[in-house]
Protein backbone atom coordinates (compact mmCIF):
# COMPACT_ATOMS: atom_id res chain seq x y z
CA UNK A 1 0.00 0.00 0.00
CA UNK A 2 1.00 3.80 -1.19
CA UNK A 3 0.36 6.62 0.87
CA UNK A 4 -0.86 10.66 -0.52
CA UNK A 5 -1.84 13.33 0.79
CA UNK A 6 -3.94 15.79 -1.26
CA UNK A 7 -1.94 19.02 -3.02
CA UNK A 8 -4.97 20.92 -1.14
CA UNK A 9 -3.49 20.33 2.52
CA UNK A 10 0.16 22.71 1.59
CA UNK A 11 -0.08 25.79 3.10
CA UNK A 12 -1.41 28.41 0.80
CA UNK A 13 1.68 30.85 1.11
CA UNK A 14 3.80 27.92 0.89
CA UNK A 15 3.14 27.00 -3.20
CA UNK A 16 3.54 24.10 -5.43
CA UNK A 17 6.88 23.31 -5.44
CA UNK A 18 7.39 23.60 -1.59
CA UNK A 19 4.55 21.77 -0.76
CA UNK A 20 5.84 18.89 -2.82
CA UNK A 21 9.42 19.06 -0.95
CA UNK A 22 7.43 18.36 2.43
CA UNK A 23 5.22 15.69 1.19
CA UNK A 24 8.42 14.04 0.41
CA UNK A 25 10.36 14.75 3.30
CA UNK A 26 7.27 13.54 5.60
CA UNK A 27 7.21 10.45 4.14
CA UNK A 28 4.40 10.10 1.22
CA UNK A 29 4.89 8.21 -1.79
CA UNK A 30 2.43 10.25 -3.76
CA UNK A 31 0.50 13.56 -4.09
CA UNK A 32 -3.63 13.97 -4.65
CA UNK A 33 -4.19 16.62 -6.91
CA UNK A 34 -6.98 18.78 -6.54
CA UNK A 35 -8.72 19.85 -9.76
CA UNK A 36 -10.12 23.85 -8.76
CA UNK A 37 -8.85 23.83 -5.59
CA UNK A 38 -5.88 24.80 -5.69
CA UNK A 39 -4.43 28.10 -7.89
CA UNK A 40 -1.73 25.85 -9.69
CA UNK A 41 -4.56 23.54 -10.90
CA UNK A 42 -7.76 24.65 -12.04
CA UNK A 43 -10.06 24.37 -14.98
CA UNK A 44 -8.40 26.73 -17.04
CA UNK A 45 -4.81 25.15 -16.62
CA UNK A 46 -3.27 24.06 -20.14
CA UNK A 47 -2.27 20.73 -20.86
CA UNK A 48 1.59 21.97 -21.27
CA UNK A 49 1.28 23.50 -17.50
CA UNK A 50 -0.70 19.99 -16.50
CA UNK A 51 2.70 18.36 -17.81
CA UNK A 52 5.03 20.77 -15.83
CA UNK A 53 3.02 19.89 -12.53
CA UNK A 54 3.51 16.23 -13.48
CA UNK A 55 7.26 17.14 -14.15
CA UNK A 56 7.53 19.12 -10.81
CA UNK A 57 5.96 16.14 -8.92
CA UNK A 58 8.12 13.44 -10.47
CA UNK A 59 11.06 15.45 -9.78
CA UNK A 60 10.18 15.72 -5.88
CA UNK A 61 10.53 11.94 -6.18
CA UNK A 62 6.91 11.59 -6.25
CA UNK A 63 4.13 10.70 -8.11
CA UNK A 64 0.50 11.16 -8.77
CA UNK A 65 -2.06 9.08 -6.76
CA UNK A 66 -5.41 10.45 -8.08
CA UNK A 67 -6.89 13.78 -9.41
CA UNK A 68 -9.71 14.88 -7.08
CA UNK A 69 -12.06 18.08 -7.22
CA UNK A 70 -14.90 19.93 -4.74
CA UNK A 71 -16.18 21.58 -8.48
CA UNK A 72 -18.99 19.09 -8.07
CA UNK A 73 -20.43 20.59 -5.08
CA UNK A 74 -21.11 24.33 -6.87
CA UNK A 75 -21.96 22.15 -10.26
CA UNK A 76 -23.68 19.17 -9.75
CA UNK A 77 -23.66 16.35 -12.14
CA UNK A 78 -27.58 16.04 -10.63
CA UNK A 79 -28.33 19.69 -10.98
CA UNK A 80 -31.75 20.63 -12.90
CA UNK A 81 -30.03 23.62 -15.15
CA UNK A 82 -28.98 21.22 -18.23
CA UNK A 83 -25.78 24.08 -18.50
CA UNK A 84 -24.71 23.64 -14.74
CA UNK A 85 -25.10 19.28 -15.19
CA UNK A 86 -23.28 20.30 -18.31
CA UNK A 87 -20.64 21.84 -16.71
CA UNK A 88 -20.45 19.24 -14.26
CA UNK A 89 -19.63 16.66 -17.13
CA UNK A 90 -16.96 18.79 -18.39
CA UNK A 91 -15.62 19.17 -15.31
CA UNK A 92 -15.10 14.96 -15.00
CA UNK A 93 -14.09 14.80 -18.74
CA UNK A 94 -11.05 17.51 -17.71
CA UNK A 95 -10.30 14.69 -14.69
CA UNK A 96 -10.04 12.17 -17.06
CA UNK A 97 -7.69 14.01 -19.38
CA UNK A 98 -4.88 15.38 -17.05
CA UNK A 99 -5.19 12.10 -14.87
CA UNK A 100 -3.83 10.91 -17.91
CA UNK A 101 -1.42 13.96 -18.49
CA UNK A 102 -0.61 13.30 -14.65
CA UNK A 103 -0.08 9.19 -15.26
CA UNK A 104 -2.43 8.46 -12.72
CA UNK A 105 -5.13 5.87 -13.53
CA UNK A 106 -8.02 7.42 -11.28
CA UNK A 107 -10.41 10.16 -10.65
CA UNK A 108 -12.74 11.16 -7.98
CA UNK A 109 -16.14 12.96 -8.16
CA UNK A 110 -18.93 13.59 -5.62
CA UNK A 111 -21.48 12.27 -7.58
CA UNK A 112 -24.89 14.08 -6.90
CA UNK A 113 -26.57 15.75 -4.62
CA UNK A 114 -29.69 15.80 -2.23
CA UNK A 115 -31.05 18.85 -1.90
CA UNK A 116 -34.86 20.17 -0.36
CA UNK A 117 -34.75 21.41 -3.86
CA UNK A 118 -33.64 18.47 -5.91
CA UNK A 119 -35.04 15.35 -4.28
CA UNK A 120 -33.37 11.78 -4.53
CA UNK A 121 -34.98 10.02 -7.42
CA UNK A 122 -34.12 12.62 -9.72
CA UNK A 123 -30.48 13.38 -8.47
CA UNK A 124 -30.27 8.88 -9.05
CA UNK A 125 -31.64 8.90 -12.37
CA UNK A 126 -29.59 12.21 -13.22
CA UNK A 127 -26.65 10.90 -12.03
CA UNK A 128 -27.18 7.65 -13.71
CA UNK A 129 -27.71 9.39 -17.21
CA UNK A 130 -24.26 11.50 -16.54
CA UNK A 131 -21.97 8.42 -15.38
CA UNK A 132 -22.21 5.72 -17.90
CA UNK A 133 -21.32 7.82 -20.97
CA UNK A 134 -18.45 9.46 -18.64
CA UNK A 135 -17.53 5.49 -17.18
CA UNK A 136 -17.36 4.85 -21.00
CA UNK A 137 -15.05 7.77 -21.67
CA UNK A 138 -12.98 6.97 -18.94
CA UNK A 139 -12.68 2.96 -20.01
CA UNK A 140 -11.06 4.40 -23.11
CA UNK A 141 -8.58 6.69 -21.54
CA UNK A 142 -7.84 3.86 -18.79
CA UNK A 143 -8.86 5.83 -15.54
CA UNK A 144 -11.15 4.77 -13.31
CA UNK A 145 -13.91 7.11 -11.48
CA UNK A 146 -14.25 6.50 -7.88
CA UNK A 147 -17.48 8.33 -6.79
CA UNK A 148 -16.87 9.07 -3.31
CA UNK A 149 -19.33 8.63 -0.46
CA UNK A 150 -20.04 12.06 1.30
CA UNK A 151 -22.48 10.66 2.80
CA UNK A 152 -23.87 13.48 5.11
CA UNK A 153 -23.04 16.47 2.95
CA UNK A 154 -24.51 14.84 0.00
CA UNK A 155 -27.71 12.98 1.85
CA UNK A 156 -26.95 10.49 -0.86
CA UNK A 157 -26.26 6.87 -1.32
CA UNK A 158 -26.01 6.72 2.57
CA UNK A 159 -25.67 3.15 2.94
CA UNK A 160 -23.24 0.89 1.08
CA UNK A 161 -26.00 -1.54 -0.27
CA UNK A 162 -27.52 1.52 -1.91
CA UNK A 163 -24.16 2.77 -2.94
CA UNK A 164 -23.31 -1.16 -4.26
CA UNK A 165 -26.87 -1.16 -6.28
CA UNK A 166 -26.12 2.12 -7.70
CA UNK A 167 -22.86 1.00 -9.09
CA UNK A 168 -24.96 -2.02 -10.30
CA UNK A 169 -26.98 0.74 -11.92
CA UNK A 170 -24.06 2.65 -13.56
CA UNK A 171 -22.73 -1.21 -14.67
CA UNK A 172 -19.63 0.01 -15.85
CA UNK A 173 -16.36 -1.42 -14.79
CA UNK A 174 -14.85 1.76 -14.74
CA UNK A 175 -16.71 3.28 -11.96
CA UNK A 176 -16.37 2.32 -8.31
CA UNK A 177 -16.15 4.18 -5.51
CA UNK A 178 -13.37 6.20 -3.89
CA UNK A 179 -14.33 5.43 -0.36
CA UNK A 180 -13.63 7.81 2.42
CA UNK A 181 -13.56 6.20 5.92
CA UNK A 182 -14.09 9.51 7.99
CA UNK A 183 -17.42 10.22 5.78
CA UNK A 184 -19.40 7.51 7.14
CA UNK A 185 -19.21 8.72 10.88
CA UNK A 186 -22.17 7.78 12.70
CA UNK A 187 -24.38 5.81 9.37
CA UNK A 188 -22.32 2.67 9.47
CA UNK A 189 -18.91 1.36 9.79
CA UNK A 190 -16.35 1.99 7.13
CA UNK A 191 -14.42 -2.15 7.97
CA UNK A 192 -17.93 -2.96 6.55
CA UNK A 193 -17.94 -0.37 3.47
CA UNK A 194 -14.69 -1.89 2.34
CA UNK A 195 -16.17 -4.96 2.66
CA UNK A 196 -19.15 -4.89 0.49
CA UNK A 197 -17.00 -2.79 -2.02
CA UNK A 198 -14.03 -4.36 -2.50
CA UNK A 199 -12.37 -4.68 -5.88
CA UNK A 200 -14.61 -1.70 -6.67
CA UNK A 201 -12.69 0.87 -4.01
CA UNK A 202 -10.42 2.56 -6.25
CA UNK A 203 -8.85 4.85 -3.69
CA UNK A 204 -9.04 5.22 0.21
CA UNK A 205 -9.43 8.85 2.06
CA UNK A 206 -8.33 8.77 5.49
CA UNK A 207 -9.15 10.62 8.37
CA UNK A 208 -10.77 9.98 11.87
CA UNK A 209 -14.08 11.10 12.76
CA UNK A 210 -15.76 11.66 16.34
CA UNK A 211 -19.23 10.31 15.96
CA UNK A 212 -20.45 11.27 19.57
CA UNK A 213 -20.36 14.48 18.10
CA UNK A 214 -23.42 15.57 16.33
CA UNK A 215 -23.69 17.16 12.66
CA UNK A 216 -25.60 19.90 13.81
CA UNK A 217 -23.37 21.57 16.08
CA UNK A 218 -20.54 24.46 14.26
CA UNK A 219 -17.96 22.06 15.33
CA UNK A 220 -15.99 19.85 12.87
CA UNK A 221 -16.80 15.78 13.14
CA UNK A 222 -13.41 15.40 11.56
CA UNK A 223 -9.92 14.63 12.98
CA UNK A 224 -6.41 13.39 12.27
CA UNK A 225 -6.10 9.61 12.54
CA UNK A 226 -6.29 7.97 15.20
CA UNK A 227 -7.81 11.10 17.47
CA UNK A 228 -11.61 10.13 16.48
CA UNK A 229 -13.91 6.63 16.83
CA UNK A 230 -12.96 5.08 13.32
CA UNK A 231 -11.74 1.22 14.35
CA UNK A 232 -8.96 1.14 12.89
CA UNK A 233 -7.83 -2.35 13.28
CA UNK A 234 -11.50 -3.11 12.19
CA UNK A 235 -10.29 -1.30 8.90
CA UNK A 236 -7.06 -2.88 8.50
CA UNK A 237 -8.34 -6.08 8.57
CA UNK A 238 -10.74 -5.50 6.60
CA UNK A 239 -8.47 -4.01 3.37
CA UNK A 240 -6.42 -6.87 4.01
CA UNK A 241 -8.91 -8.98 3.99
CA UNK A 242 -10.94 -7.84 0.29
CA UNK A 243 -7.24 -7.59 -0.60
CA UNK A 244 -6.54 -4.03 -1.24
CA UNK A 245 -3.10 -2.76 -1.67
CA UNK A 246 -3.86 0.75 -3.28
CA UNK A 247 -3.27 4.15 -2.38
CA UNK A 248 -4.34 5.43 0.70
CA UNK A 249 -4.67 9.05 0.91
CA UNK A 250 -4.70 11.18 3.65
CA UNK A 251 -7.78 14.16 3.44
CA UNK A 252 -7.85 15.87 6.56
CA UNK A 253 -8.81 19.52 7.83
CA UNK A 254 -5.82 21.60 8.15
CA UNK A 255 -6.11 21.75 12.42
CA UNK A 256 -2.51 23.04 13.30
CA UNK A 257 -3.15 26.10 14.85
CA UNK A 258 1.12 26.04 14.63
CA UNK A 259 3.67 24.38 12.45
CA UNK A 260 1.77 23.50 10.08
CA UNK A 261 3.76 21.17 8.52
CA UNK A 262 4.13 18.69 12.06
CA UNK A 263 0.36 17.73 10.19
CA UNK A 264 2.33 16.07 7.24
CA UNK A 265 4.53 14.46 9.32
CA UNK A 266 2.42 13.04 12.16
CA UNK A 267 -0.01 12.14 9.49
CA UNK A 268 2.73 10.28 7.44
CA UNK A 269 3.63 7.97 10.67
CA UNK A 270 0.06 7.52 11.82
CA UNK A 271 -0.56 6.13 7.94
CA UNK A 272 2.69 3.97 8.81
CA UNK A 273 1.09 2.12 11.51
CA UNK A 274 -2.41 1.87 10.00
CA UNK A 275 -0.65 -0.07 6.72
CA UNK A 276 1.85 -2.09 9.05
CA UNK A 277 -0.44 -2.91 11.26
CA UNK A 278 0.53 -2.11 14.73
CA UNK A 279 -1.88 -0.64 16.69
CA UNK B 1 -73.49 -9.35 -20.09
CA UNK B 2 -76.80 -7.55 -21.08
CA UNK B 3 -76.49 -4.62 -23.06
CA UNK B 4 -79.40 -1.61 -23.51
CA UNK B 5 -80.98 -0.94 -26.65
CA UNK B 6 -79.44 2.45 -26.56
CA UNK B 7 -76.03 1.67 -25.83
CA UNK B 8 -76.32 -1.04 -29.13
CA UNK B 9 -77.63 2.13 -31.18
CA UNK B 10 -74.55 4.46 -29.52
CA UNK B 11 -72.06 1.72 -30.50
CA UNK B 12 -72.94 0.87 -33.91
CA UNK B 13 -73.74 4.57 -35.12
CA UNK B 14 -69.88 5.26 -33.93
CA UNK B 15 -68.91 2.28 -35.84
CA UNK B 16 -70.33 3.71 -38.84
CA UNK B 17 -68.95 7.35 -37.76
CA UNK B 18 -65.51 5.72 -37.35
CA UNK B 19 -65.78 3.91 -40.64
CA UNK B 20 -66.43 7.17 -42.36
CA UNK B 21 -64.02 8.91 -40.86
CA UNK B 22 -61.11 5.90 -40.92
CA UNK B 23 -60.59 5.73 -37.45
CA UNK B 24 -61.55 4.34 -34.71
CA UNK B 25 -64.27 5.88 -32.35
CA UNK B 26 -62.73 5.34 -29.18
CA UNK B 27 -59.84 8.27 -29.32
CA UNK B 28 -57.93 6.58 -26.88
CA UNK B 29 -57.05 3.98 -29.58
CA UNK B 30 -55.43 7.24 -31.77
CA UNK B 31 -51.96 7.94 -31.38
CA UNK B 32 -50.64 10.22 -28.77
CA UNK B 33 -47.73 11.65 -30.49
CA UNK B 34 -44.55 12.99 -28.54
CA UNK B 35 -42.60 15.79 -30.67
CA UNK B 36 -39.22 16.02 -30.28
CA UNK B 37 -37.75 19.01 -30.59
CA UNK B 38 -34.01 17.24 -29.58
CA UNK B 39 -31.56 20.49 -29.34
CA UNK B 40 -34.61 22.98 -29.53
CA UNK B 41 -35.73 21.37 -26.12
CA UNK B 42 -34.61 21.81 -22.92
CA UNK B 43 -34.53 18.71 -21.03
CA UNK B 44 -34.05 15.59 -22.51
CA UNK B 45 -35.12 13.97 -19.31
CA UNK B 46 -38.49 15.40 -19.72
CA UNK B 47 -38.92 13.80 -23.11
CA UNK B 48 -37.60 10.53 -21.34
CA UNK B 49 -40.44 11.12 -18.90
CA UNK B 50 -43.36 11.47 -21.04
CA UNK B 51 -41.97 8.04 -22.85
CA UNK B 52 -41.56 6.23 -19.87
CA UNK B 53 -45.21 7.38 -18.68
CA UNK B 54 -46.89 6.43 -22.19
CA UNK B 55 -44.62 3.13 -22.27
CA UNK B 56 -45.92 1.83 -19.04
CA UNK B 57 -49.90 2.61 -19.58
CA UNK B 58 -49.43 0.80 -22.97
CA UNK B 59 -50.80 3.58 -25.06
CA UNK B 60 -50.54 3.81 -28.34
CA UNK B 61 -48.08 6.54 -29.19
CA UNK B 62 -45.17 7.36 -31.21
CA UNK B 63 -42.43 9.83 -31.18
CA UNK B 64 -42.30 12.69 -34.32
CA UNK B 65 -40.14 15.34 -34.97
CA UNK B 66 -40.65 18.83 -36.35
CA UNK B 67 -41.74 17.39 -39.66
CA UNK B 68 -44.17 15.21 -38.70
CA UNK B 69 -47.68 16.17 -40.30
CA UNK B 70 -50.75 13.93 -39.70
CA UNK B 71 -52.98 15.82 -37.53
CA UNK B 72 -55.88 13.67 -38.13
CA UNK B 73 -54.20 10.63 -36.69
CA UNK B 74 -53.21 12.61 -33.50
CA UNK B 75 -55.10 12.32 -30.09
CA UNK B 76 -52.87 14.35 -27.76
CA UNK B 77 -49.91 16.23 -29.12
CA UNK B 78 -47.49 15.98 -26.21
CA UNK B 79 -44.45 19.10 -26.73
CA UNK B 80 -41.60 18.33 -23.97
CA UNK B 81 -39.71 20.81 -22.69
CA UNK B 82 -40.17 23.38 -25.20
CA UNK B 83 -37.56 26.38 -25.56
CA UNK B 84 -36.85 27.18 -29.55
CA UNK B 85 -40.34 26.48 -31.31
CA UNK B 86 -39.88 26.77 -35.28
CA UNK B 87 -42.29 27.64 -38.23
CA UNK B 88 -42.31 24.31 -38.52
CA UNK B 89 -43.20 22.88 -35.20
CA UNK B 90 -45.89 25.83 -34.73
CA UNK B 91 -47.49 24.49 -37.75
CA UNK B 92 -47.77 20.95 -36.03
CA UNK B 93 -49.35 22.42 -32.44
CA UNK B 94 -52.40 24.73 -34.78
CA UNK B 95 -53.12 21.81 -37.09
CA UNK B 96 -53.31 19.63 -34.29
CA UNK B 97 -55.84 22.27 -32.41
CA UNK B 98 -57.58 22.41 -35.48
CA UNK B 99 -58.10 19.04 -36.22
CA UNK B 100 -59.26 18.74 -32.85
CA UNK B 101 -56.47 16.98 -31.19
CA UNK B 102 -55.69 18.30 -27.36
CA UNK B 103 -51.91 19.53 -27.33
CA UNK B 104 -49.44 19.80 -24.26
CA UNK B 105 -47.16 22.17 -24.33
CA UNK B 106 -44.64 22.07 -21.86
CA UNK B 107 -42.37 25.00 -21.75
CA UNK B 108 -38.57 24.54 -20.92
CA UNK B 109 -37.64 28.44 -21.02
CA UNK B 110 -37.75 28.11 -16.74
CA UNK B 111 -33.46 27.94 -18.00
CA UNK B 112 -33.57 29.76 -21.15
CA UNK B 113 -30.93 32.42 -21.42
CA UNK B 114 -33.13 35.97 -21.72
CA UNK B 115 -32.79 35.87 -25.50
CA UNK B 116 -34.47 32.41 -26.06
CA UNK B 117 -37.15 33.44 -23.59
CA UNK B 118 -38.05 36.51 -25.54
CA UNK B 119 -38.58 34.63 -28.69
CA UNK B 120 -40.41 32.08 -26.55
CA UNK B 121 -42.60 34.66 -25.36
CA UNK B 122 -43.39 35.84 -28.77
CA UNK B 123 -44.63 32.61 -30.66
CA UNK B 124 -46.72 31.33 -27.44
CA UNK B 125 -48.28 35.03 -27.44
CA UNK B 126 -48.44 35.09 -31.03
CA UNK B 127 -49.95 31.61 -32.35
CA UNK B 128 -51.23 29.75 -29.04
CA UNK B 129 -52.38 33.15 -27.96
CA UNK B 130 -50.69 32.20 -24.31
CA UNK B 131 -49.26 35.13 -22.45
CA UNK B 132 -46.64 34.92 -20.00
CA UNK B 133 -44.94 36.14 -17.29
CA UNK B 134 -40.81 35.86 -17.22
CA UNK B 135 -39.47 32.83 -15.15
CA UNK B 136 -39.88 32.66 -11.44
CA UNK B 137 -37.07 31.23 -9.74
CA UNK B 138 -38.51 29.43 -6.94
CA UNK B 139 -35.72 28.46 -4.59
CA UNK B 140 -33.82 31.67 -3.84
CA UNK B 141 -31.02 31.19 -1.46
CA UNK B 142 -31.93 29.58 2.08
CA UNK B 143 -35.12 28.93 1.06
CA UNK B 144 -35.48 25.44 2.26
CA UNK B 145 -38.59 25.62 4.63
CA UNK B 146 -40.56 26.59 0.78
CA UNK B 147 -43.67 23.81 0.46
CA UNK B 148 -41.86 22.13 -3.53
CA UNK B 149 -45.05 21.46 -4.77
CA UNK B 150 -47.43 22.59 -8.07
CA UNK B 151 -51.18 22.11 -7.28
CA UNK B 152 -52.86 20.89 -10.22
CA UNK B 153 -56.16 20.95 -9.71
CA UNK B 154 -57.77 19.72 -13.87
CA UNK B 155 -58.33 17.03 -14.59
CA UNK B 156 -57.58 15.69 -11.29
CA UNK B 157 -55.79 17.01 -8.29
CA UNK B 158 -52.37 16.07 -8.32
CA UNK B 159 -49.17 17.65 -5.66
CA UNK B 160 -46.14 17.46 -7.79
CA UNK B 161 -42.67 18.42 -7.67
CA UNK B 162 -41.75 21.73 -8.87
CA UNK B 163 -38.62 21.73 -11.53
CA UNK B 164 -37.08 25.17 -9.47
CA UNK B 165 -38.09 27.26 -12.18
CA UNK B 166 -41.28 28.56 -13.45
CA UNK B 167 -42.86 30.26 -16.55
CA UNK B 168 -46.00 32.02 -14.62
CA UNK B 169 -48.95 33.31 -16.80
CA UNK B 170 -49.73 36.60 -17.41
CA UNK B 171 -53.72 37.48 -17.16
CA UNK B 172 -55.05 35.78 -20.62
CA UNK B 173 -57.61 37.28 -22.91
CA UNK B 174 -60.39 34.93 -24.20
CA UNK B 175 -61.31 31.76 -22.64
CA UNK B 176 -58.90 29.74 -20.48
CA UNK B 177 -59.07 28.29 -16.76
CA UNK B 178 -55.86 28.01 -14.40
CA UNK B 179 -55.02 24.28 -14.23
CA UNK B 180 -51.93 24.53 -11.61
CA UNK B 181 -50.78 27.06 -9.35
CA UNK B 182 -47.11 27.27 -6.94
CA UNK B 183 -46.29 29.78 -4.60
CA UNK B 184 -49.47 31.56 -5.65
CA UNK B 185 -48.38 31.82 -9.25
CA UNK B 186 -50.68 30.51 -12.18
CA UNK B 187 -48.35 28.23 -13.84
CA UNK B 188 -50.99 26.09 -16.61
CA UNK B 189 -53.66 26.38 -18.72
CA UNK B 190 -56.12 24.80 -20.27
CA UNK B 191 -58.24 26.77 -23.00
CA UNK B 192 -60.05 25.78 -26.30
CA UNK B 193 -58.05 26.29 -29.05
CA UNK B 194 -59.16 25.45 -33.06
CA UNK B 195 -61.18 22.35 -32.68
CA UNK B 196 -59.01 21.22 -29.59
CA UNK B 197 -58.13 22.07 -26.40
CA UNK B 198 -54.41 23.60 -25.33
CA UNK B 199 -52.71 22.38 -22.24
CA UNK B 200 -50.13 24.74 -21.46
CA UNK B 201 -47.66 23.60 -18.84
CA UNK B 202 -45.23 26.56 -17.03
CA UNK B 203 -43.60 24.02 -15.07
CA UNK B 204 -42.09 20.53 -16.16
CA UNK B 205 -43.86 18.05 -15.55
CA UNK B 206 -41.68 15.58 -17.47
CA UNK B 207 -38.88 15.68 -15.07
CA UNK B 208 -41.31 14.29 -12.68
CA UNK B 209 -42.21 11.71 -14.56
CA UNK B 210 -38.96 10.40 -15.42
CA UNK B 211 -38.13 10.64 -11.60
CA UNK B 212 -41.09 8.12 -11.13
CA UNK B 213 -43.47 10.45 -9.78
CA UNK B 214 -46.83 8.27 -9.71
CA UNK B 215 -49.04 11.09 -8.82
CA UNK B 216 -47.48 12.91 -11.65
CA UNK B 217 -48.32 10.06 -13.89
CA UNK B 218 -51.47 9.22 -13.21
CA UNK B 219 -52.19 13.54 -13.76
CA UNK B 220 -50.95 12.69 -17.32
CA UNK B 221 -52.71 9.62 -18.24
CA UNK B 222 -55.98 11.45 -17.22
CA UNK B 223 -54.82 14.68 -18.81
CA UNK B 224 -54.25 12.74 -22.27
CA UNK B 225 -58.17 10.31 -21.86
CA UNK B 226 -59.73 14.11 -21.10
CA UNK B 227 -57.61 15.89 -23.43
CA UNK B 228 -58.20 13.87 -26.34
CA UNK B 229 -61.92 13.11 -25.28
CA UNK B 230 -63.10 16.17 -25.22
CA UNK B 231 -62.87 17.09 -29.04
CA UNK B 232 -65.21 19.13 -30.52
Amino acid sequence: MKKAIGDNMIPKEWGFEKGLELVKQAGFDGIELWLGDVPWFQMGTPDSEVWELRRKVENAGLVVSNVSTGLHWASPLSARDPKVRAQAVRIVEREIETAMLLGTDAILLVAGLVTPEVPYNEVYQRCLEALRPLGEKAARSGVRIGCENCNAEQRFLISPREFWQFLNDVNSPAVGIHLDVGNIHDTGFAEQWIEIHGPRITRIHVKDVMTKRGRCGDQSVYTNLFLGDNNWPAIRGAMTKVGYDGWLVAEMEARYRYAPDQQFYDTARAMDRLISGRF
Amino acid sequence: MGITRRRFLGYTAGVVTAGLRGLPLDPTSRRYVLLDLHERGCFRESVSGYESALTSAQAQWMRADGRWMSPSRCAVLIVPAALEIPPPVVRVIVSCLRAGAGVIFESGAGFATDREFRAHRVVLRDYLQVHIEEPVELWPENSSQRIPYVDYTWPRSAKVRDFSRVVPLRRQEGEGEVIAWVDGLPVALKRPGGRGNLIFLGSPLGPALWAGDAQARRWLLDCLRTAGAERA
